[in-house]
């Protein structure tokens, strides 16, 4: 079988992707507290690293990785050629546009202010729309930016809305869905086309 | 950090030059000739004949009577328009290009490129598709890495979104979901629209070994456009098969074409440990429709530089 590489996303999301492996010859053993970024399995033919979200989809899409199980929100964020072959079913919530009811949010020939995470994702969503918009991008705590004027909305991804409304939020409109998905490297799909099948059925597909 | 130094950089250029010499001496060889773009073409007639491509991208420049022109921003359209202006469909014509491309870079810079490629115009369809997609494969193998030519058609997916009753948007959604090899996401859409259970449902399937996608292929319904589709794979394939390995060759019917020109058999070329595709090509006939005269066309681009740069770290 082919040597393979698997980009998996720090934190929760890619410590239950990892979780998929368990109990298959792809299992890999981490030392508690270990600072390590690269582990093989057992046999030595699997290779995982972890990086950064945002990174996993710049590695996958460069081919420094085969494979790589991140969220959706960053797929849609970095938007790069790669192909996305599988839902993991997992890590559901959604993007949405959250502001104050009461406040009009469709501004017509004045300018927007959305306050989000995700630039590159906003701006598509807003490209075909007749709304002039400004993007205010934040690293953290988005839900803040309306409550001190930063900005009129914000685009950013929602699970259960308690922090929205904890913050006098409302979801003005609900956009794509988000999950943790497996995505492959065009070149990689067509050389390791049996590996990535198997693969696929490790983690619950046909 | 040390850069390059100028000597080591004319060492790469020399290489360069090498490979170059050696394609176009094999493109010689096989009886096509080499044609010179021109560099300037008329902005406004670039607009009219391109209405799909995004003109903000290419390059403008203003003539000493304040007329509007670009530098070339591809290849292919470009002698076709010189071409056809001289050109009656007859004899064959077979011609090579190795030139540059310009175009402006999201980051505001202009980008200049190589393009090499060939193109076979007026030639029999199947001779030609033979033809074409063997000297592709030839011209990977000079790479010395484990290379694989991924070949499908547009028609099968154009004749059978046919059969379909589905509007623009839907079509393109779905056609986005196969471009992404997205499986559960078109399930899910095939169900929304009542299509579960058609080939749509079954088309990831149709890729790999050559032989077992035809014979998938086979035990679907086809219209005649479909039809076509898997008799020009099937013939290439048996023209093929006492060339090369069939490792080397994978069909795929789920493939999409780049350039929405394409109608006909399309085809990537990869090399393992190399991210980007090396070689894009495929059958153009519609297009020569725009240039007043329809004829059977193919051909195809090679990534030279990614050639360069795989065949010095082969050859170190």
């Amino acid at each position: 079988m082919d040597n393979i590489t698997i980009a998996i996303a720090k934190g929760r999301l890619g410590e239950r992707g990892l979780e998929l492996f368990k109990n298959t010859d792809m299992e890999i053993v981490r030392e508690e507290n270990s600072r390590k970024l690269v582990f093989k399995d057992a046999k030595g033919k699997t290779t995982y690293i972890f990086v950064k979200p945002s990174d996993v989809v710049t590695y996958v899409e460069k081919g420094v990785a085969d494979l790589g199980i991140v969220g959706k929100d960053v797929i849609l964020e970095e938007n790069k050629d790669v192909y996305e072959i599988m839902d993991l079913d997992y890590g559901r919530c959604r993007f949405a546009i959250a502001g104050f009811k009461d406040r009009l949010s469709d501004k017509k020939n004045d300018v927007l202010r959305i306050a989000s995470k995700y630039p590159q994702y906003v701006q598509s969503i807003f490209e075909n729309r007749d709304q002039r918009i400004e993007i205010i991008k934040l690293n953290g705590s988005v839900e803040l930016a309306p409550l001190i004027g930063l900005s009129d909305v914000i685009v950013d991804i929602v699970e259960t809305g308690n922090t929205l409304r904890d913050n006098g939020l409302e979801i003005l409109e609900d956009l794509d869905q988000i999950s943790a998905r497996l995505i492959v490297n065009k070149v990689s799909y067509r050389f390791k086309y049996d590996v990535i099948q198997k693969i696929e059925r490790i983690l619950g597909g046909e | 950090m040390r850069y390059t130094s100028i000597s080591e950089e004319l060492e790469v250029t020399k290489f360069k030059k090498r490979v170059e010499r050696e394609f176009e001496g094999y493109f010689e060889k096989n009886g096509f000739n080499l044609i010179e773009p021109r560099i300037f073409q008329k902005y406004d007639m670039y607009v009219r004949s391109n209405f799909r491509q995004d003109s903000s991208r290419t390059v403008k420049v203003l003539s000493g009577n304040s007329r509007i022109y670009i530098l070339r921003p591809d290849i292919t359209t470009n002698i076709l328009g010189e071409i056809f202006s001289k050109w009656d469909g007859e004899p064959p014509l077979k011609v090579y290009y190795n030139s540059k491309i310009y175009l402006n870079r999201p980051d505001g810079k202009i980008l200049e490129n190589y393009q090499m490629g060939i193109e076979s115009l007026g030639e029999d369809v199947f001779k030609a598709d033979q033809e074409i997609v063997h000297m592709g494969t030839r011209l990977m193998g000079t790479l010395g890495r484990p290379v694989i030519l991924e070949l499908g058609s547009s028609k099968y997916l154009d004749g059978l979104f046919k059969e379909l009753d589905l509007d623009q948007e839907e079509e393109s959604e779905i056609r986005d979901l196969i471009s992404k090899k997205n499986r559960y996401g078109l399930r899910i859409r095939l169900k929304e629209l009542d299509l579960e259970g058609t080939v749509l449902d079954h088309i990831f399937e149709l890729q790999g070994d050559m032989r077992e996608v035809i014979q998938r292929a086979n035990s679907h319904p086809m219209n005649s456009e479909m039809r076509e589709a898997i008799d020009e794979l099937e013939s290439l394939m048996e023209g093929s098969s006492n060339r090369y390995s069939s490792g080397e060759i994978k069909f795929d019917l789920s493939m999409l074409p780049d350039l929405d020109y394409y109608d006909g058999i399309i085809f990537k070329g990869y090399c393992l440990g190399v991210p980007n595709k090396i070689l894009s090509g495929g059958r153009y006939d519609r297009l020569t429709e725009e240039f007043g005269l329809r004829v059977p066309a193919i051909g195809f681009m090679i990534d030279l530089d990614l050639v360069t740069r795989i065949r010095m770290e082969e050859e170190r």
